[in-house]
This record gives C-alpha cells, sequence and structure tokens, in this order.
C-alpha cells in the first residue's frame, strides 16, 4: 500500500446511511462509533450504509442514491429486526452483510476499498438517458442557446409571481426519502423560488405497508407503543424518553454545525441512567443560554395549537399546553408528576422543551424505583399521547409540516423538519389496542 | 539547423501538451461517468426539471450600497492629493459628499434594504 493509499486509509470512515425499516435506533448509534464520519450527501461517503429493510417504495431511491456515491464506493448492510428485504437489496452490486454497531468491520471494508483490495461498485442503475437532449431540428438538433431546445432533456421551469411582484422560476423539486437532513423516508414535493420554499406537499410514505408486505420491524418508540397493551416499568419508559430527547437534541445540534456538542450528546444518551438528571439539568441551561441557537431557531416555525388542530404532546406543550396523558395516568400521580410547558411555540421552545422534559424524565426515573404501569388507554409517547385507534404523533407532526414550510428559506426550512422530530416509520405504524381486562 | 532544432521543440512540446490534455480530459470528464451518476443528489429524488432558473438574487440592495461606498474612496484619492493645497474648503466639500451619503445609507436602512429577505 502506498503512502497516499495509507493516509486515505487512516482517516475517519465517511458513511452515508440510508435507513429502511426498523433501522433508525441502529443508524443514531453511527454517530457514537469512533473513526466514523456520518455524512450528509452521499457525494462525500465512501460507504453506503444500508440499516434494516428496504420496502419496494424505497429500492428506486436507494439504486439512484447508490450511484451518486463518488468512487471508490461500497453497500454494507446492517440487518436490524426481522429479516427479509434480500430480494431487493440483490438489485444493488456486492452488498456485504456487517456486524450491527461494529465499526471496525466499516473501517475494514473502507481500507479494503482504498488500497485496492476491494473493487469499487459499478452504477446500480443502466445508463439510460431518461431526458436525452432535444433540439428543436428534426433530428434534435440545433436551436438557439439553451432555450432551444430541451436543455439535457428536462423542461425550464414555470414562473410564478414572489412577494416583490417579480415573476420568477419556481422550480419543482422531489426531496428524499434519503435526504441527509431529513428524517428517514420523508418525501417532500416542493416548489422553490431560489432558496425559498413556496409550496410544498408530503410524498407518499415508503414505509406504508400493503397487502402481502412483512410486518414493521421494530419502532425507536416500540417501548411507548408497547406499553398500550402491556406494562411495562415507569422507569423504563421514562429513561426511552430521556434518551429519545437527548438523540433528538444531538440530530439539532449536528444540524446547526455544532458537531462536537452533538456527539457528546449523542454519547451521554446512549449511557443515560437516572442518577444523571442534574446533569441533563445543567447541560439544558447552558443550550439555553446559547445565543447563536436561538438566533436561528428564535420565530422559526411557529405553531399555533388552535389552527394547526394540536391539543396534545411535546409540540403542544412548547406552545403553552398544559396537556401530558401522564397526567391521568395512576402510575404517575405518586410522582408528583407536573407537565412543563414553554410559550413560543417556535423552534427555539421546542428545543427547550425537550430538554427540559429529558431532565424531568430522569428524576421520575430515579423516583419511580420498581413501580409498574398497568396498561391504559393513552402513553404519553415522547412525541404525543399514544391511543388505540388515534393517529400516531407523527402522523399529526407530518400533517402540519407542509404548511409551516410555506414561504420558508431553505435553511429555516430545514430547522422546522428537525423541531417536529418526526418520525415516518412511526406515522405508518398502528398503535396496538388495549389488552382486555 | 538551429531554425530546425527550434521547430521541433515547438512540435514536441505541443505534441505532449496535446497527449496530456487528451488524458486529463478522461480521466477527469464526467461524461465518463453513466447517466445516473451525473445527476444532481436530491435524496433519491430525481429532477424534473432543468436547474437552470432565474432567483431573486436578495443581496442586490447591499450590493449597490457597497458600490456606492466603494466609489466614495476612489474619489476620496485626488480628495486627498489636493487637501493640503485648498485646507478647509476641500474639508467642507468632503464633509457635504459624506453627509448626502450618510443620508443615502439611513434612508435604505429606514427602507429594510440591509435585511436579507
Amino acid at each position: 500500500m502506498g503512502l497516499i493509499s495509507r493516509l486515505a486509509a487512516s482517516a475517519d470512515v465517511p458513511v452515508f446511511p440510508v435507513v429502511g425499516i426498523g433501522g433508525r435506533t441502529a443508524a443514531r448509534s453511527l454517530a457514537t462509533l469512533g473513526g466514523i464520519r456520518v455524512v450528509d450527501h452521499p457525494r462525500a461517503a465512501v460507504l453506503m450504509l444500508l440499516v434494516g429493510r428496504p420496502t419496494r417504495s424505497l429500492l428506486r431511491p436507494l439504486l439512484a442514491v447508490h450511484d451518486q456515491l463518488s468512487g471508490p464506493r461500497c453497500t454494507v448492510w446492517w440487518r436490524t429486526g426481522r429479516d427479509g428485504g434480500d430480494e431487493l437489496v440483490a438489485a444493488l452490486p456486492a452488498v456485504e452483510v456487517l456486524p450491527v454497531g461494529d465499526a471496525s468491520a466499516l473501517r475494514r471494508v473502507f481500507t479494503e476499498l482504498v488500497n485496492g483490495a476491494r473493487a469499487s461498485d459499478p452504477p446500480a442503475l443502466d445508463d439510460i438517458e431518461t431526458t436525452p437532449w432535444r433540439g428543436v431540428g428534426p433530428y434534435g438538433q440545433g436551436g438557439s442557446g439553451m432555450t432551444g431546445g430541451t436543455p439535457y432533456g428536462r423542461p425550464l421551469v414555470g414562473r410564478a409571481p414572489d412577494p416583490d411582484g417579480l415573476q420568477l422560476d419556481q422550480l419543482p423539486l422531489q426531496v428524499g426519502p434519503f435526504f441527509g437532513p431529513f428524517p428517514p423516508g420523508l418525501v417532500l414535493h416542493l416548489e422553490v423560488q431560489g432558496d425559498v420554499v413556496r409550496h410544498a406537499s408530503l410524498g407518499e410514505n415508503p414505509f406504508t405497508r400493503w397487502p402481502g408486505d412483512a410486518p414493521l420491524g421494530p419502532l425507536e418508540s416500540g417501548v411507548f407503543f408497547d406499553a398500550v397493551a402491556e406494562v411495562a416499568p415507569v422507569a423504563g419508559l421514562e429513561l426511552a424518553r430521556a434518551r429519545h430527547h437527548l438523540r433528538w437534541a444531538s440530530d439539532a445540534l449536528r444540524l446547526h454545525g455544532l458537531c462536537s456538542p452533538a456527539r457528546r450528546l449523542a454519547a451521554l444518551a446512549e449511557r443515560i441512567a437516572p442518577g444523571d438528571a442534574e446533569l441533563v439539568v445543567r447541560i439544558a441551561r447552558q443550550l439555553g443560554r446559547s445565543r447563536s441557537l436561538a438566533s436561528v431557531m428564535r420565530g422559526v416555525g411557529v405553531v399555533d395549537p388552535e389552527r394547526h388542530g394540536l391539543r396534545q404532546g411535546i409540540v403542544a406543550r412548547s406552545t403553552g399546553v398544559p396537556e401530558d396523558a401522564r397526567l391521568s395516568d395512576p402510575a404517575y400521580r405518586p410522582l408528583g408528576f407536573e407537565p412543563i410547558v414553554h410559550e413560543g411555540g417556535d423552534a427555539w421552545a421546542r428545543f427547550r422543551q425537550r430538554l427540559d422534559e429529558a431532565a424531568q424524565a430522569l428524576i421520575l426515573a430515579e423516583r419511580a424505583g420498581e413501580r409498574i404501569r398497568a396498561p391504559g388507554p393513552a402513553v404519553e409517547g415522547p412525541r404525543g399521547a399514544l391511543a388505540a385507534g388515534a393517529p400516531s404523533p407523527s402522523g399529526q407532526l407530518l400533517g402540519i409540516l407542509p404548511e409551516l414550510l410555506v414561504d420558508q428559506e431553505w435553511g429555516d426550512a430545514l430547522t422546522i423538519v428537525t423541531s417536529l422530530d418526526l418520525d415516518v416509520e412511526e406515522a405508518a405504524h398502528e398503535v396496538p389496542a388495549e389488552a382486555s381486562a | 539547423m538551429a531554425a530546425f532544432g527550434a521547430a521541433l521543440t515547438v512540435v514536441l512540446t505541443v505534441g505532449v501538451a496535446v497527449v496530456v490534455t487528451v488524458w486529463l480530459r478522461t480521466a477527469i470528464d464526467p461524461a465518463c461517468l453513466v447517466a445516473s451518476e451525473r445527476v444532481p443528489s436530491l435524496g433519491g429524488g430525481e429532477p424534473e426539471v432543468h436547474a437552470w432558473s432565474r432567483y431573486h438574487v436578495r443581496y442586490y440592495a447591499m450590493a449597490l450600497l457597497f458600490l456606492a461606498f466603494d466609489m466614495e474612496m476612489v474619489f476620496m484619492y485626488p480628495w486627498a492629493v489636493v487637501f493640503v493645497e485648498e485646507g478647509l474648503v476641500a474639508l467642507v466639500e468632503m464633509l457635504m459628499f459624506i453627509a448626502i451619503l450618510l443620508l443615502g445609507i439611513l434612508y435604505a436602512w429606514r427602507e429594510r434594504a440591509l435585511e436579507w429577505a
């Protein structure tokens, strides 16, 4: 191995994760692995890491993203949860299955690629120009400049008025389901003028289960779903809640470029214990005083509980609505639970709400001891109440997302998407019915 | 003979340059990529329209103000040359000039032209 190959192989392994069914928790653990760099864009990656099971809707985007990795490239697979998906993964060239959470295996594949011991993946899609160049002439030739024909086969965009009274081009885009800063599976159809979103609508949920499909995999918030129908330790639920909020805060910090604190917070989330309440309170206070974070989040994505029909859940509490299913839960009564609320309903209020609730969850976990929660009609999940027959909190939040994105600059739009803590897979799940006594 | 040597050197140099250019083209030309590798990445989405679009350059007001003050600096060089000769008159004239520009920037500020949006 030459000097350049040795130097290249000693760099952090750039990994672009693509998440299928049941893969979100494992994908998050990537951020805590030493020597691994999670990148937001396939062009910056050498390894495409498929985590979980792909669905039929995810296959074409998966192949497209694979081909957008710069060479040398390779696909590896962390299989999580239930088996399946092999017939879909077979469409990718040479996928190696690696043990979940094993950084050394990722490093080995990366080193083999860099030093030439392993061949780079060929393209997964055929070299067919879906939209070939077509000029104005009878044989596709000619035209004057770029407007002469259909440049690179794609039509030029249409125009629409902008708020300054100008007629400007409006570019339609489909972003997702593997767009780095978005939650896995989120597909948005956008129309943008420059960097301002003018129209937004949700695409098909790629995790929707069709007849004949295998069951959905384990959810990141699965412990709360299970608690609707099964007994669950209160301390376990509250620890899972604190872990969830800290992981989310880590994502939010990473989005805003604070990669080092984000990594530390992700590591803390993985080893969190009830005795860490004071530490989390201190972190919440420090981050809550950050002027730079406040300046990018304050006033962005303001949710109005009346207009958006959001009566419960953590987003509603960040607007001042003190609704929480734990208030009416007998298991929480002796713990002295009081819901935390913030005012404003913007991304900044949601950020502080989640950090404060993470600290509160650890205090509750410490107080709960061995207390067990009996199956009940509604469980307060990390995003809102989970009740049999009711739409999942992520489903409700996805419903208000397009309206919040309209007329936002792209940076603010990303802040809004992250601040809502969406789980597209959860939106495709049904809450289990409460077990009959 | 010397002229022939010079011509040979030119021919050889041009030949090497052509070979290197052709090699570079094949080495780094994105045309070597297949169709699916050439499209911009949208996280799995595919572009529907050409990316050549006209958008609002929202920093134009700031750019115009920058140009105005840039020109003011250019004007100050000849003024500095004659300042000692002209004395107080030159100072008063420059203050008037800067006052007019200052009114302009206050107007732009009031019209919120310095805000990004």
